[in-house]
């Protein structure tokens, strides 16, 4: 493996207790994504690399399910790995087990565990309990059971229904869903209920919610982007590789152009194409993947859902947002379902939060995961780098653009 | 030296693609060797231009740390923060020389330098609330053609993965580097 060349360097690939306090201190961040990225620093020079032999994970897990239900009649069958993800490990299995009704009951269900170091470091609390709060709101998967520690099955995980859908169109073959291409047809039956969903999840009355592992910004404040910022500077203190100048350089823009947020709501933080699922009658039947939901300025998502870098390509030139519609028409759609009206001004800051995040995930922490040899996806990782430094190059235009 | 690595990697990749992949069955690992091809066929496009690229690299930073030395010693009167910052460019040109004939050094060499280069350039950049005003709008004059030169070399070296929407627009990496039949080493 490499040497270090220099001791912030050395410092990331084996944080000790003082390195991660400064770090801490200097990025603050919600109290359980602190929780998990600590965590996943204490661990980094502790764990080897990541195994991905699951050979005992069925007997792991029938032990689990034995504990959580309670019963010991329980039958699981048909465990198999899942494609197609870019960062938990995924797989589904056949649970036959007692209802409280009385009732038996067969389904199909998805278990979403975390490698050792992940694309993104998340707490499944936190997805669960975004999950539970959604179920009824929009269309989620309904989720059964959660351990955030990991006790169990060596790695945090959360078990929930599987829904029947596509993901990808068939010979979408894109990573992560990127890019993806939908026929016309399609996209005219999907790009209503996009827009309409994201709508919904904004103006959702979250403090009604059982969402206790989500700290609560104040109104007419920076504090929901200061955290929102604070998450991803703080990821890029940890993971980064080497030093970018450019990256380094937007950090800065966006603390001393940050805004404040007049009325936080509940952001996706990853709503695009990959990330839902439709039935064939062509209805949405889950929006998918909230690992990355926070409280925080509506313009958030808005940004990263019509970034160009996360669109479509088409013949003409243009980008369609998750290749469904085009970046004007999904903001008229969006203010007209949501009622909320875009600020060109927020916008614009985070077009470059997005590009800024993008470029932390895929450049810093990617290679990070890649470079320890943490997760079941190392060779993705060394690739999605590369979308990384396209973001990165797209974030400098950008900045070049607003000054 | 025979064979090339551009011979191994090309081998490899129609190993994994044609005798590999069409005999797996699962669907995650085929998925997963599909991107091992994918990155044997990248790296068979880039691999003989890694130390050109970071010679380029070590030459431009060794340029705009000693611009923005110059600057700060000549120009302006900068706090004690960024002198401090200064002193480490200057300890750190001791080891690696700006007149040192860098492309007689292995691989290893330029890429540590050129790590300990960018983090000294990022203090700076770390350092701009702290500039008088006259002395952070002269600093980001000389960072813009430096930064544009930087996304520019970066987006074209990744342009082969296929994810950029504007891959057509942007230069192959060939042809960025090389000017004439030689390293381009042209101010940016």
């Amino acid at each position: 493996m490499r040497e270090y060349y220099t001791p912030t360097l050395k410092n990331r690939a084996q944080p000790g207790d003082a390195w991660i306090d400064s770090i801490r201190q200097q990025f603050p961040t919600e109290t359980t994504l602190d929780e998990v990225l600590t965590k996943k620093l204490r661990n980094r020079s502790k764990t080897a690399e990541h195994k991905t032999d699951f050979s005992n994970l069925e007997t792991r897990l029938v032990a689990y399910l034995k504990k959580a239900t309670g019963q010991n009649d329980i039958i699981m069958e048909n465990l198999h790995r899942l494609s197609g993800g870019a960062s938990k490990e995924q797989f589904t299995f056949d649970l036959t087990w007692n209802q409280k009704s009385g009732t038996r009951r067969s389904e199909k269900l998805i278990l979403r565990m975390d490698p050792s170091e992940s694309i993104v470091e998340t707490h499944r609390l936190r997805e669960s309990q975004m999950l539970e709060a959604m179920w009824g709101e929009v269309p989620v998967p309904k989720v059964h059971w959660t351990d955030p520690v990991g006790e169990d099955l060596g790695h945090p995980f959360l078990i929930a229904g599987f829904l029947e859908g596509t993901v990808q169109p068939e010979g979408g073959d894109k990573a992560s869903g990127l890019g993806m291409f939908f026929e016309p047809n399609l996209r005219l039956d999907l790009k209503e209920q996009f827009v309409q969903h994201l709508a919904k999840i904004h103006t959702i009355d979250w403090r009604n919610k059982d969402l206790t592992s989500y700290d609560s910004p104040r109104e007419n404040h920076v504090e929901a982007n200061e955290w929102s910022l604070g998450w991803w500077e703080r990821v890029w203190q940890e993971d980064a590789v080497e030093a970018h100048p450019i990256v380094e350089n937007a950090a800065l823009w966006l603390r001393e152009n940050m805004q404040t947020v007049e009325k936080p709501v509940i952001v996706h933080g990853d709503y695009r194409s990959g990330n839902f699922m439709y039935t064939n009658d062509h209805q949405i039947n889950a929006v998918l993947d909230w690992e990355l939901s926070h409280i925080g300025d509506f313009h958030e998502d808005l940004s990263y859902t019509t970034c160009q870098i996360l669109g479509t390509p088409m013949d003409d030139g243009s980008v369609l947002t998750s290749g469904l519609l085009s970046k004007t028409e999904f903001l008229d759609k969006y203010q007209h379902y949501s009622g909320n009206t875009v600020d060109p001004k927020r916008l614009f800051y985070f077009d470059v939060f997005s590009y800024y995040k993008v470029a932390v995930i895929s450049v810093a922490t990617s290679s990070r995961a890649a470079y320890g040899r943490k997760t079941h996806l190392d060779a993705m990782m060394n690739l999605l780098c590369g979308f990384g430094y396209t973001g990165v190059s797209a974030l400098q235009r950008l900045l070049d653009q607003g000054n | 030296m025979s064979p090339e690595i551009e011979q191994f990697l090309s081998g490899m990749k129609k190993t994994i693609e044609e005798v590999v992949m069409p005999n797996l069955t699962d669907r995650f690992a085929q998925e997963q060797a599909g991107i091992v091809a994918a990155s044997l066929g990248f790296l068979g496009l880039i691999q003989d231009k890694a130390f050109h690229y970071e010679l380029l690299e070590n030459q431009e930073y060794k340029r705009v740390l000693t611009d923005i030395n110059e600057l700060l010693n000549d120009t302006f009167s900068a706090p004690e923060s960024i002198v401090e910052t200064t002193v480490k460019v200057a300890e750190h040109f001791v080891s690696d020389k700006v007149e040192d004939p860098t492309h007689l050094r292995p691989y290893k060499f330029i890429r540590g330098s050129n790590e300990v280069m960018k983090e000294l350039l990022c203090e700076f950049i770390q350092l701009q609330p702290e500039m008088p005003a006259e002395l952070r709008t002269a600093f980001e004059a000389l960072m813009k053609p430096f930064f544009k030169s930087i996304e520019l070399r970066e987006r074209s070296w990744v342009k082969a993965l296929g994810f950029d929407p504007e891959a057509e627009q942007q230069a192959d990496i060939g042809d960025l580097l090389y000017k004439d039949g030689f390293l381009n080493m042209d101010t940016p």
